[in-house]
């Protein structure tokens, strides 16, 4: 961000190979697994694999359109620049807001949820043992990773890098024993066939395991430092893409089939399958990788030393990058105008975004506070169970990242849509499978079915979210709210158009982009592509 | 190193064509194993996806 407050016209170095471009996204959305296998456990009981597989494939949709949104537009703007630049500024809006949502979310759930799997380690960190002691760790660490950032200190992409791939073996070597050795079918097949939920439960599931695919906006922040974007995104993007979703599949499976390696017995004595430990019991939902990890044979022994560690640095490399996010969509958003200026003000000698920075690190504080009231001060619990169905802290903040998630993906699949109608001409290097060729406006577009599938896929898990959670429910909306009176109030005051768009000359700005990415040959095409265009008008008139 | 990742991305698709032969012999359970076959298939399509870029590479080195 330091790049971008030095010169009036800001740059980022593109410096970003294709593993760290890979690494990048990993590190935000490998995160997720870690904070969403015990949630859906604890909800979809008997079906948690098939959660996991419908909001999986929702995913797939959702990362091929970022995939080719982020390869055809290189810039870090994300999902509210890709809505902006199809639907017009009031949309892009919406959706840059529901993802600063999701940002502010990302910074408290992870701190929240690194703190329980160091737990695991430090028994004193449980926090339904010592509430107070939790909250204030995870406060320190929300407020020290504000203060890195205000200072200008962020994680390198070498460090990304090296704990992304540690992730990834670790992970692999877990799956791989566990499968050997602790996976009986007939304990899948008997979960899936007697602890089927009941269609609330599995809503409330699949709307959680989205919680497992978050941090898409990381392919394409990563696309504005990356060499040659056009060629490196699609190829980073799908290994990333099948990786996590192999990940989640098989970790879902592997939970509900797996024998324990220690026999885990309930209070009475009764033996109980691995899954069955997670419903009522938020502090096992916080750290189910590493509780699944200790119970794979021999290798769990040493996964359950270094699992709590490993997934306690992923999970806080996950939480700063929300602070770190949150302030460059805020600065994205600003210098388009959907937001004030404020937001751009960079500090005199750390040269860092540091309103924003500040701004939403409250935020994440105050959403830190709702969802630690219950646990700090007994009264609160009484309000909470009677408005809320008593969900506890982390389904709190699981709920309000599957809102704002499922809210900004479902703009970004009309993007998507309308930039392929309104844009046919920029080159796209990658593009979506499954198209329907039509003419729109005297030019050839390709109408992607795929974006129709995922749109319909997580506005489905929208809709379940709202129905099955009474928290998102509310501060959901509330926010989306709150932040169309500060734009309300923003455009009206820089008489700005608050339904309709700036003028913006997006041909310009295509080549203007392409130039900067270094691809030459697409801008050549894009300029080609121009001039065919204008011929065929001309030719019409 | 890019034979090691061309064995890797082997592997990858051996374990989906695995698990996918599990799931099929089970098939008995009828619905219960989508998620395996939809696994397998992500597998080996990752491990295509992986040998697809090797094969990219090698095409370049030449």
């Amino acid at each position: 961000m330091a790049a971008h407050a030095k010169s009036a016209k800001p740059e980022l170095r593109r410096s970003v190979t294709p593993w760290g471009s890979f690494s990048w996204g990993y590190s935000d959305v490998g995160a997720d697994i870690f904070v969403g296998l015990g949630l859906v456990l604890a909800w979809a009981a008997g079906a948690s694999n098939v959660a996991f597989l419908f909001a999986g494939v929702v995913y797939v949709c959702i990362g091929l359109a970022y995939t080719e949104l982020a390869a055809t537009y290189p810039v870090a703007g994300g999902g509210q620049y890709f809505v902006m630049r199809g639907l017009g500024d009031f949309f892009g809006f919406i959706a840059g807001w529901a993802v600063l949502l999701d940002f502010t979310i990302d910074v408290t759930l992870f701190a929240w949820s690194s703190v329980d799997y160091m737990s695991q380690l430090i028994p004193a960190l449980v926090n339904s043992v010592h509430p107070w002691l939790h909250f204030s760790v995870v406060l320190g660490l929300v407020l020290g990773l504000c203060l890195l950032n205000v200072i200008g200190v962020r994680e390198s992409t070498a460090f990304n890098g090296v704990v992304s791939a540690l992730d990834v073996i670790s992970e692999t070597l877990i799956l791989c024993f566990g499968f050997l050795f602790a996976f009986r079918p007939h304990l899948l097949i008997h979960a899936m066939q007697f602890n089927w939920p009941t269609p609330y439960a599995l809503m409330l599931g699949t709307s959680l395991a989205i919680v497992s695919f978050v941090g898409l906006e990381s392919i394409s922040q990563a696309a504005q430092e990356t060499q040659r974007p056009a060629s490196v995104i699609p190829r980073t993007s799908i290994a990333l893409i099948l990786t996590i979703l192999i990940f989640a599949l098989a970790y879902s499976n592997l939970a509900l089939g797996l024998q324990p390696w220690h026999p885990i017995t309930d209070a009475a004595g009764h033996t109980m399958q691995f899954w069955q430990i997670f419903p009522n019991n938020a502090d096992n939902q916080g750290k189910a990788v590493a509780l699944l990890a200790e119970q794979v044979p021999f290798w769990g022994a040493i996964a359950a030393l270094y699992v709590p560690v490993l997934g306690a640095v992923l999970l806080l490399i996950s939480s700063n990058s929300g602070v770190f996010g949150s302030s460059r969509i805020a600065y994205a958003m600003s210098t388009s105008n959907l937001l004030p200026s404020i937001f751009q003000r960079v500090h005199p000698k750390f040269r860092t975004p540091v309103i924003s920075i500040v701004f939403f690190s409250t935020v994440a504080v105050i959403e830190l506070l709702f969802a630690a009231g219950p646990g700090l001060y007994r009264a609160l619990a009484g309000p909470y169970a009677h408005f809320f169905r008593g969900e506890n802290g982390l389904e709190f903040l699981a709920d309000l990242y599957a809102f704002g998630a499922a809210t900004s993906y479902s703009f970004v699949f009309l993007g998507l849509i309308g930039l392929r109608l309104t844009d046919p001409l920029s080159p796209r290097k990658f593009k979506i499978p499954l198209n329907i060729p039509m003419h729109f406006r005297g030019e050839r577009v390709d109408f992607p079915v795929i974006a129709i599938i995922g749109f319909i896929g997580i506005f489905s898990i929208l809709i379940f979210t709202l129905f099955t959670h009474p928290l998102g429910r509310v501060f959901g909306p509330t926010w989306l709210l709150l932040g169309l009176i500060i734009y309300l109030v923003y455009r009206r005051h820089r008489r700005l158009p608050i339904l309709g768009s700036q003028r913006r000359d997006w041909r310009t700005v295509q080549i203007d982009i392409l130039r900067r990415s270094g691809e030459l040959e697409l801008m050549d095409e894009y300029l080609a592509n121009l001039k065919a265009s204008e011929q065929r008008q001309a030719a019409r008139a | 190193m890019l034979a090691l990742r061309a064995v890797l991305a082997v592997l990858i698709i051996l374990c989906g064509i695995f698990i996918l032969a599990e799931m099929l012999r089970s098939r008995g359970a009828g619905f219960a194993i989508l998620p395996g076959v939809v696994l397998a298939g992500a597998m080996i399509a990752l491990g295509a996806h992986r040998i697809s870029l090797i094969l990219r590479v090698r095409r370049g080195n030449r």
